[in-house]
């Protein structure tokens, strides 16, 4: 076929551009073969690593590292996620998101440090670092010796990090109770127990710790919560919070601030994928302490292995996930909240002065869902509202929570419910108090609301439709798609 | 029950409804167990009572059904007949077939529509690329190759469906579409990063046809993966369709989100965002023999068009749906 | 032992687009009965001419891969452990294309 246009490649316009790309390299064969073996940023070392997922960029080992930790402090200083006077306590799970996390706010926190040793008049302050270990083996089948040598490998990488010195807390997760930690203990594992859904059970876990986290930040005086949440991980939180019905509340957990906690939780990571992060620990020699737990059957574990093969698929696709669901609008609170440290450059207060002005997401009577402290949508109240008037504190509680915790989390039985509302630790009963405060007369047309959009319910499944088909005449209905596509 | 059939579990298992007759199927939707007539009941009243909810038909109006001869549109021509009746809407019922022009592909189905036309008594309409545009798909994978051509086929078989409503003179389409497809759409709007798509998906959800699931020229594997990945998910918790859709319809879209203003294409007439309409742009790619118009960037074309092109592809409509470009 | 095969859904392509397969299945050696299980690994093995994973997966059908045995859904006759009888009809629906 005629070669029309300049994008045309055909397969005979193909071969003449190949060939004359050819030709050069048959030239200065020396030079340009050289070239291609070399790291594309320094253009002198030799690349040890794929870079960016995808391209075909390949880095040697220091420019991977300084472009990794590029994308960590363009998100820190864009956003002022840790301003010179803040005292930031990393979370440190010993896995690798976290253990480049922490190696990354320990190197900016080493360069404060010199400059601050360097300049005369001290002016800039050195933020403070402590690090925060939660220990889950009372709802995990750890054996001990198992847990004994991982908070033991834990507390030598802390210990070994340069000066200045970080404080280590090791936290057992029963500590979200106020009582002693034998008690404590029991009832963390009896309120677990008490959720029959396998990602139920996960997503309960996972709120706790964040309650653990807060608990320790709060009592200790930090001022941020270091996250090492990576690309990966909130791909597949976009997928699964999506599964679960979430969708209203997807875009607060996935922005680089949350401040819907008394220690606003920060993630400097947001944009470096796990693979890189991966390479990074593996080329830099950082230790990683992993408890392995064993394969989920969770709506969770098959989400990220569906994310895992899209991303073999194509190496761009998590952050492609990430770009998308960036794009849903945040709410007010993910933002750092009353910005007047004078140590701010003016740019940044004033850039982030003008997002807080901005009218997205209205700072509105918004009520957070108890258990998994999300923003609350009015379609997001379910029926069991209809007994409201009930003096019962778990009905009320129920009533309180978003519609996925009610299904995956909530027992359905009223008296395993009570039983597991009794067990609940202060803080989260005391949020469905604050959110029982709202406007009753609003609560109620939300309800009517609810009732009204209830049709959504009767939609099919193809399953159904099938059946339907089938029954009414196995004959009737030819597949024109019959073609599987594959 | 047809006689020489016999129970796997004799009287073990009864419908979960009448509590008489032996449960034929465990639906994926509630787990219910339930026989074949209650089944059906209890699935015609549900589409009833979204009908009903939802206000979506007034007494009187005339209605096209998209008909594809597939399983899904031949439950929605029998359902929304059978309705129609028990119900008294008043609907006059029309079947609309678009025949893309693919050999040994249409030529079954549309057999199959014929015969939906006798057994429901429904007049039918067939509406073909060749008469709409001077093209057959066929002709048109000639020229173009495998490649984008999903994007012809989407936009045409959009157009068309629209073309032949207006034949007809319906007030309505119908479509097939169930809640598997749209949870799928959902999610491959995610993974394609299209939240401007998905915002549209949602307003004009009744006439969105999807050529990706049906077309022999598609060889695309993804849409397997998501099509997979929502069955496994079903299988681990059957509401979780539904709260995709959920998820779906509660995004947090900004209003600012540009919405593409809705005009009239200069040359056919027919709604268009643009100057001129997808449609046409591509036809005049094909007719001009520079077939890559439209599709994605392109390069070397008079700067009116090019300009047009440009701002098109820019608004990823659903229209637009690219598959055979798309390096997933 | 003979079982009527039906294919359906975008099924039947897989085995040169027949639909319909009276065919006879021989019990496992030293099995009494036979059930779903063996059935499928019967069929993946010779009926299924081309693209086996789009019929299996694991030792399982692939989901969205409907399966009835006379006429009921085999979620209710206990899936892989369903054991069939003599003249059962089992039929294989794919839900995931066209539609």
């Amino acid at each position: 076929m005629a070669c029309n246009s300049a994008t045309c490649n055909s397969s005979g316009c193909y071969k003449e551009y190949a060939e004359e790309q050819r030709q050069p390299t048959t030239r200065n064969n020396g030079s340009a073969a050289a070239q291609k073996n070399l790291c594309v940023k320094c253009k002198s070392n030799e690349p040890v690593c794929c870079g960016i997922a995808g391209d075909d960029a390949r880095f040697c080992k220091d420019c991977f590292k300084t472009n990794l930790y590029g994308k960590f402090k363009q998100a820190v200083s864009y956003n002022a996620l840790i301003t010179p006077s803040d005292k930031v306590l990393v979370a440190f799970s010993g896995g690798p998101s976290s253990r480049v996390g922490l190696q990354f706010v320990h190197e900016m926190q080493c360069r404060a440090q010199n400059n601050y040793d360097a300049s005369k008049d001290k002016s800039l302050p050195v933020f403070g670092v402590g690090v925060a270990f939660i220990d889950e083996s009372s709802v995990h089948s750890f054996t001990s010796i198992e847990i004994e040598k991982a908070i033991e490998d834990i507390r030598s990488i802390v210990s070994n990090l340069s000066p200045p010195e970080k404080e280590l807390y090791v936290v057992p997760s029963e500590n979200i109770f106020s009582s002693d930690s034998i008690e404590g203990k029991e009832k963390l594992k009896k309120l677990v127990d008490g959720v029959s859904d396998v990602t139920g059970k996960e997503d309960l876990l996972v709120h706790l710790r964040m309650l653990a986290l807060q608990k320790v930040a709060s009592e200790n005086g930090y001022t941020r919560v270091v996250l090492g949440t990576c690309t990966s991980r909130i791909a597949c939180h976009v997928i699964s919070a999506t599964v679960k019905g979430q969708g209203y509340s997807l875009s607060a957990d996935i922005q680089y601030v949350d401040s819907r906690w008394e220690i606003p939780v920060v993630l400097p990571l947001r944009d470096c994928p796990a693979q890189e992060l991966n390479t990074l620990c593996s080329l830099d020699g950082l230790e990683i302490v992993e408890l392995i737990n064993g394969p989920c059957s969770s709506i969770n574990g098959l989400v990220s292995s569906f994310v895992k093969v899209l991303q073999e698929e194509n190496p761009s696709r998590e952050c492609t996930i990430v770009r998308t669901a960036g794009k849903l609008t945040p709410f007010h609170f993910n933002r750092i909240p009353d910005i007047h440290d004078s140590n701010i450059p003016s740019a940044t207060r004033k850039r982030l002065k003008r997002q807080s002005l901005n009218p997205n997401g209205s700072i509105s009577s918004e009520s957070f869902c108890p258990i998994c402290n999300s923003p609350l949508n009015k379609s997001n109240f379910s029926s069991s509202l209809s007994n409201l008037e009930s003096d019962q504190i778990s009905t009320n509680f129920a009533a309180a929570c978003c519609s996925s915790c009610q299904f995956q989390i909530l027992p359905k039985d009223p008296s395993l419910m009570e039983q597991f509302v009794s067990l609940l630790p202060q803080p989260l009963i005391a949020r469905a108090k604050r959110g029982d405060q709202g406007d009753f007369r609003l609560l109620r047309e939300q309800i009517q609301d609810f009732l009204l959009s209830d049709g959504c319910m009767a939609r099919h499944s193809q399953g159904d439709k099938l059946f339907l088909a089938i029954a009414m005449n196995p004959d009737q209905w030819l597949v024109p798609a019959s073609v599987p596509c594959h | 029950m047809e006689a020489g059939t016999k129970p796997k579990i004799s009287g073990a298992r009864l419908c979960c409804c009448c509590n008489q007759r032996r449960a034929a199927l465990k639906r994926p939707k509630t787990l219910e167990q339930i026989c074949r007539e209650c089944f059906y009941e209890v699935f015609e009243e549900e589409i009833h009572q979204v009908i009903v909810e939802n206000q979506l038909f007034k007494p009187g109006e005339r209605i096209a059904i998209g008909a594809s001869g597939g399983k899904d549109s031949t439950v929605l021509a029998y359902v929304l007949s059978e309705l129609n009746r028990r119900h008294n809407y008043g609907l006059d019922l029309f079947l609309l077939s678009v025949d893309e022009g693919i050999t040994g592909y249409r030529d079954d189905s549309l057999e199959t529509v014929k015969r939906n036309e006798l057994q429901y008594g429904l007049p039918l309409k067939i509406v073909s690329y060749k008469d709409l545009y001077g093209w057959t798909m066929d002709e048109i994978v000639k020229m173009i190759g495998l490649k984008n051509n999903c994007t012809f086929c989407g936009v045409f078989r959009r157009q068309a469906l629209d073309r032949g409503a207006a034949l007809l003179k319906v007030d309505k389409v119908a479509t097939g579409h169930n809640a598997d497809d749209i949870a799928e759409t959902v999610l491959l709007n995610i993974l394609r990063d299209w939240v401007d798509a998905l915002q549209l998906l949602l307003v004009k959800m009744d006439l969105f046809l999807d050529a990706n699931l049906l077309s022999i020229y598609s060889p695309n594997a993804y849409r397997g993966f998501a099509r997979e990945f929502i069955k496994d998910l079903e299988r681990l918790r059957p509401r979780a369709i539904l709260d995709i859709i959920k998820s779906g319809e509660n995004f947090r879209i900004s209003a600012s989100t540009k919405m593409p203003e809705q005009g009239t294409c200069e040359r056919c007439g027919y709604i268009s965002s643009q100057k001129w309409c997808k449609a046409c742009v591509l036809l005049e790619g094909l007719n001009r023999g520079l077939p890559k118009l439209g599709i994605g960037r392109s390069r070397g074309l008079n700067s009116d068009v090019k300009k047009d092109v440009k701002q098109d592809s820019g608004t990823k409509s659903i229209e637009s749906k690219q598959c055979g470009s798309l390096d997933f | 032992m003979q079982l009527t095969l039906e294919f359906g859904g975008g099924l039947e392509l897989l085995c040169q687009s027949v639909k319909i397969h009276n065919v006879n299945v021989d019990l496992p050696k030293g099995a009494e009965k036979l059930t779903m299980k063996d059935l499928l690994s019967w069929v993946s093995t010779n009926l299924i001419k081309e693209r086996p994973e789009m019929f299996m997966k694991g030792e399982s059908v692939r989901p969205g891969v409907l399966v009835l045995v006379n006429d009921c859904d085999w979620e209710l006759s206990g899936q892989l452990d369903t054991t069939l009888e003599e003249k059962d009809v089992v039929v294989f629906i794919s839900t995931l294309h066209g539609g």
